[in-house]
């Protein structure tokens, strides 16, 4: 058979008859690939109207906030693919990472510490797993759950204490380093970015993260140990997340148990406004990128056009809101 | 059509349907369909499964709404709607019970219109109403028991009880006898002769005969949605109703069956009881293809997924041999690597992620072979699911689309292909062409048997009798969770299984 | 006419009062209370002469808990109480005239309510999804109203003779919360709408084919819980003079695991506000004792996130599955031993 009569076979869909009138299909088409275009706009408004945003500082001040959140937010798009919905302890885990950075490199050395930080990335994943993936237990209230427990035992445990890193050390040097006009921090985030992205679309369990999602129960008929996978999801996750910590201590050379505050949030808008279906199986890395971009630089408008972060945080909330209300109208669409 | 002009009745008629028709996408599933019940008469609809039996009666009860044609009681044509029917006294029984399990049982029988002062639940009315319908079918039960805590049999009763609170002129029962033990079956069935004789029309769906000659006044016998004959009970025999059932006399296709040789037995089960199987043994030997026949809710499905471990088993054994190696199954995963695979019923849900594409549908299973330290190749993958897609003839053979975006035929090669790449040593098929087009219904069946020809071991659960009698080497039909009989090739006729699965024992005419 | 007996009843008083144990889902939460009250019976008996700073603390918890069961028994979630809360709270003490920022506090309340229902019954958003975005959406709102900071009730004098005693040691906080639960239990089990958020949440399709009207009690149940979160935000505020744009976060984890605990099925159709009210008393009275004992806030939170955790990996239906599970795999090792 040559190539052309492939073509010229009618499409199943369109045997099948028609699929949805054109409202539908805008509705499906906006919230699929809309996100591009807001982002393309965004950034080329930015440039033209909002003053200060095209200087080189401003840029990289956008990559420098942009890379702990976007790793995190990379780190949550596992969770959000397997519908799960969110992982809301990042929040306890990403002050958790940086505190025992900066509190525990004095007495155990970098590595050290990063090696401590590590076991409870790995404890906090696998108890969110295992309790959701094999007790069967729900992800927001579980989450919620070793949230309480996390927060109260680090805020118990360091009192409030903000750990500064030695000035010139190891720490204060990653954060300062420069590739070009570039913080480091960037680079460790495009890193991520393309780890995950490759774990995600390459290997064979990230291919079973994305089928979990899409179909539970054709997962499990087909061999696959369901419960595994969700605990993956959830190590993954509890790892960025950890990464993001690093970052973040890295970049202001302190850490404290409040540092985090705001990033569950931030990171579940980032991965919902790219473009990922929070009901599972659709999305990719690249779009959480993408939308990690657009919420860096809509809080970086409204802070040079004089708002306050209490603002970004009610406008992120209600861009958040209407990306959830587009996915639900765009299943909706496909449906009739 | 044929009717039997002897059928009419002479009673005063209280529900009537003229030429209702019904289609769900293109197919028919009621297709001129007149039907008339009248004041103190129970009549039977009975008819194989998918003969249209369940749309009539959802359609009588105003829950759908015919493409053409109509509904009326007493004679006035009723609006379309489950709230008009309900207020001209058609109360309907589902199947499914649809009773709320952490309420009490007096709350249950007035769903729905609880009576209430002011908005407060009046609740010495209520009890009065809900005490007077359990007495009017006899049932003694404590009003303040929350249903999650009745047997199944009582939750039937207090469904029926619920029908009977809204005082109905027309009762339909769908199957209520499906979870009933003899005696339990017995007084219900007295029960709806002693509603009938105060002068309510009933219309009870049935897969067993028995009890239809023993309660019925007159049947109505469906098949293909059309209506084949209405018959008075007192005029004929069991025989004759399951041969109006049936029908057609099957013309198989003489050169698609094959000459089975069947080898060593691959699957062998002993005493599986779980959830609606009551201990069964089986077998399946290696180069054979055994039928599960049965009707609806027999406990077919139930029996192969629990026999594999989809679903937890109660009691019994399981064991597959391979190359002369014996393991236990338990549970899924494990009997998946011990080289079985599974084909559900539900193709949409449990078959296929219909978001992925065909590509990835195909990996799923095969992902292990597919994938070199833990990444998937890419090159390797694609000509791995074309390949497959071309063994099963997928049409267009295009593994880059969604699954979605196939017709059920082409979904239904989809879920085959990749199991076939495990190359399965026994391959389970829950209702394998449900939904699927006449062709590709043709080409699954010349698959499965070129599999069995070469040495795969087959077990097939269908309703499909045709597709039953064409496929299988043995078939065991099923009634109640157990087998009731099992018959050769030359003994199994639409008859002799129908008659198997419907409770009523034939001889065997051929 | 004779009946037929289809299942055995019990008899005997010792099996009735069995049965009617078995047939309650408040089970775990008196465990927990039994628990909390006989640790601190030995450790810190001063909570129970204490009993003003008990109640307001118990009636903190269990405020919100409350309006959240009215959602959970549907077989819905409404995470935003937490940010209605703060919301309420600042709104309450933005506005000057303190009566007309009570009544905009419950109106905006009832307000968020709709919202959330009008997302997941019209737009058709999954619950959880829905009330996330409220959630940080609104959060948002506090911030931008308060700026941030906590706001001080302008009329300090009105809103401090709400936290005086009223009825014996009863303050009004104490005395709303009372007559709600009141109000809500008589809703839940004797009035035909609030009995049906069973039926709702029990079996949806069911409810549905029995003409009880789903998107009115969905949206009903939204409302009161937005309404109840709305007046534990003005209460709050009242007793402390000022309000807290960031309260939300601790008692949203606090009322979940008075829900929780108290027996409430997070799939709906099981539970009850009498379940809720004891977790709220069980956790409330934790706290206290704890307070009592000086230990730090924090540790509340470890404890109650623990309680959170055990109870939601515990539901009954889950550990009955993995109870099978276990089973199967231990049996078929013996199996293959053998």
């Amino acid at each position: 058979m040559t190539h052309t009569e492939i073509i010229k076979t009618p499409t199943p869909a369109s045997i099948a008859g028609g699929s949805g009138n054109s409202a539908s299909k805008t509705v499906a088409w906006v919230a699929s690939r809309g996100i591009f275009i807001f982002t393309a706009v965004l950034l080329v408004f930015s440039a033209i109207f909002v003053n200060g945003f095209a200087s080189s500082v401003n840029i990289i001040d956008v990559f420098h906030r942009a890379s702990a959140i976007g790793i995190v937010a990379i780190g949550m798009t596992f969770v959000v693919i397997s519908a799960n919905y969110i992982d809301l302890s990042v929040v306890a885990q990403i002050a958790t990472s940086g505190v025992i950075l900066m509190a525990l490199s004095p007495t155990y050395g970098v590595l050290g510490a990063m090696a401590i930080a590590l076991f409870f990335a790995l404890l906090y994943g696998l108890v969110n797993g295992i309790s959701v993936g094999f007790l069967k237990a729900n992800a927001v209230v579980v989450t919620l759950g070793t949230t309480g427990i996390g927060a109260g035992i680090l805020s118990l445990v360091t009192g409030g204490t903000i750990y500064y890193g030695p000035t010139g050390g190891p720490i204060d040097a990653f954060g300062d380093a420069r590739v070009g006009p570039f913080p480091l921090s960037a680079f460790v985030l495009i890193i991520v970015a393309i780890v995950a992205s490759i774990v995600l679309s390459r290997t064979k369990f990230g291919f079973m993260i994305r089928s979990y999602g899409s179909n539970k129960q054709a997962t499990r008929l087909a061999g696959v140990n369901s419960g595994g996978v969700v605990v993956g999801a959830f190590v993954l996750t509890a790892l960025a997340a950890m990464i993001a910590g690093f970052v973040l201590a890295a970049y202001s050379n302190t850490a404290v148990s409040t540092m985090s505050e705001g990033y569950d949030f931030r990171a579940l808008a980032a991965v919902i406004i790219g473009g990922n279906s929070l009901f599972g199986g659709r999305g990719s890395i690249f779009r959480t990128f993408i939308g990690v971009i657009f919420i860096s630089v809509l809080s970086n408008i409204l802070v040079l056009s004089g708002f306050s972060f209490a603002w970004q945080q009610l406008v992120t909330g209600a861009v958040i809101v209407f990306a959830v209300a587009l996915d639900a109208l765009a299943r909706k669409a496909e449906k009739r | 059509m044929s009717t039997d002009p002897d059928a009419q009745t002479t009673r005063k008629i209280v529900i009537e349907a003229h030429d209702v028709v019904k289609r769900f996408g293109g197919a028919v599933a009621v297709d001129q369909v007149s039907i008339a019940v009248g004041a103190g008469e129970i009549h039977a609809v009975v008819g194989e499964n998918g003969a249209g039996k369940s749309t009539l009666m959802r359609i009588l009860a105003g829950i759908l709404t015919p493409d053409s044609g109509g509904v009326s009681v007493n004679g006035k044509l009723l609006e379309p709607g489950a709230k008009a029917s309900l207020e001209a006294g058609i109360a309907l029984v589902h199947q499914e019970l649809s009773l709320i399990p952490e309420m009490t049982v007096a709350e249950n029988i007035l769903l729905g219109v609880t009576p209430t002062k002011f908005g407060v639940i009046d609740s010495a009315r209520q009890r009065k109403i809900a005490g007077d319908a359990l007495d009017q079918i006899g049932v003694s039960v404590d009003l303040n028991e929350r249903v999650s805590r009745l047997s199944m049999a009582l939750r039937q009763f207090v469904e029926i009880a619920r029908a009977v609170a809204r005082n109905p002129r027309v009762l339909i029962l769908d199957e209520p006898t499906a979870t009933l033990t003899p005696a339990e079956t017995d007084y219900l069935l007295s029960m709806l002769q002693r509603l009938a004789a105060r002068g309510l029309a009933i219309i009870y769906i049935s897969h067993r005969i028995p009890e239809v000659f023993r309660i019925c006044e007159r049947a109505t016998i469906l098949r293909d949605g059309q209506i084949v004959e209405v018959m008075t009970i007192a005029e004929t025999t069991p025989n004759a109703v399951i041969d109006k059932m049936v029908g057609r006399e099957l013309k198989l296709d003489l050169q698609t069956r094959r000459v089975a040789d069947p080898g060593a037995v691959v699957l062998s089960a002993r005493g599986i009881r779980a959830a609606r199987v009551n201990g069964i043994d089986l077998d399946v030997r290696a180069g054979e293809i055994v039928g599960i026949g049965g009707l609806v809710g027999a406990g077919r499905s139930e029996l192969v997924r629990a026999i594999i471990g989809v679903d937890p088993r109660t009691a019994g054994t399981a064991t597959i041999t391979v190359d002369g190696e014996t393991k236990n199954i338990n549970g899924y995963g494990n009997a998946v690597r011990s080289g079985i695979a599974f084909i559900p019923e539900e193709r949409r849900t449990e078959g296929l992620a219909l978001d992925m594409t065909v590509a990835e549908n195909i990996t799923l299973p095969n992902r292990a072979a597919l994938s070199t330290g833990g990444f998937l190749q890419r090159g390797k993958i694609a000509e791995f699911a074309t390949r497959l897609a071309n063994t099963v003839g997928l049409r267009p053979p295009e593994v880059d689309r969604a699954a979605g975006e196939y017709s059920g035929g082409n979904q239904q090669k989809v879920v085959i292909a990749k199991w076939l790449g495990r190359e399965p040593k026994l391959i389970v098929l829950d209702e394998p062409t449900r939904g699927v087009d006449v062709g590709a219904k043709s080409e699954i069946h010349r698959l499965l048997r070129e599999l069995a020809d070469q040495g795969t071991a087959v077990l097939v659960v269908s309703s499909d009798l045709p597709e039953l009698l064409e496929l299988s080497d043995v078939i065991h039909v099923v009634r109640d969770g157990r087998i009731m009989g099992t018959l050769s090739p030359d003994e199994a006729n639409e008859r002799s299984v129908m008659a198997l699965a419907a409770g009523e024992r034939v001889a065997s005419s051929s | 006419m004779s009946t037929i007996k289809l299942q055995e009843t019990q008899t005997g008083t010792w099996n009735r009062v069995k049965s009617t144990v078995a047939r309650r889902t408040e089970g775990r939460a008196v465990v927990l209370l039994i628990l909390v009250i006989v640790v601190i019976a030995m450790q810190q008996p001063i909570v129970f002469n204490a009993y003003g700073v008990s109640l307001a603390r118990v009636a903190l918890v269990g405020l919100v808990a409350l309006g959240l069961t009215l959602v959970v028994l549907q077989g819905e979630l409404d995470l935003s109480v937490g940010s209605t809360l703060a919301l309420t709270g600042v709104v309450v003490a933005t506005i000057p005239d303190l009566g007309l920022g009570i009544i905009v506090g419950l109106i905006t309340g009832l307000v968020i309510g709709a919202l959330n229902a009008f997302l997941i019954v019209i737009v058709g958003v999954n619950s959880f999804i829905a009330t996330l975005g409220t959630l940080f959406a609104l959060r948002g709102l506090a911030f931008v109203l308060s700026d941030g900071r906590p706001v001080r009730v302008t009329d300090i004098d009105s809103a401090l003779t709400f936290g005086r005693e009223l009825l014996g040691p009863l303050t009004p906080r104490v005395l709303i919360f009372i007559l709600l639960f009141i109000a809500l239990q008589f809703f839940t089990s004797r009035m035909r709408a609030g009995r049906e958020f069973y039926a709702v949440g029990g079996n949806r399709q069911a409810a549905i084919d029995a003409g009880i009207p789903v998107k009115l009690r969905l949206f009903t149940a939204f409302m009161l819980c937005g309404f109840v979160a709305a007046l534990a935000g003005v209460i709050n505020t009242l007793e402390l003079t000022a309000a807290d744009p960031t309260a939300g976060s601790s008692v949203l984890l606090a009322s979940f695991a008075a829900v929780i605990i108290g027996g409430n099925l997070l799939n709906g159709g099981r539970g009850s506000l009498v379940g809720t009210m004891i977790g709220a008393f069980a956790l409330g009275l934790m706290q206290v004792g704890l307070t009592f004992a000086g230990t730090p806030r924090e540790v509340q939170d470890v404890l109650i996130g623990i309680i959170l955790l055990v109870a939601i990996t515990t539901e009954p239906n889950n550990l009955r599955a993995l109870s099978g599970r276990v089973q199967r795999l231990t049996r078929g090792k013996a199996n293959a031993s053998a």
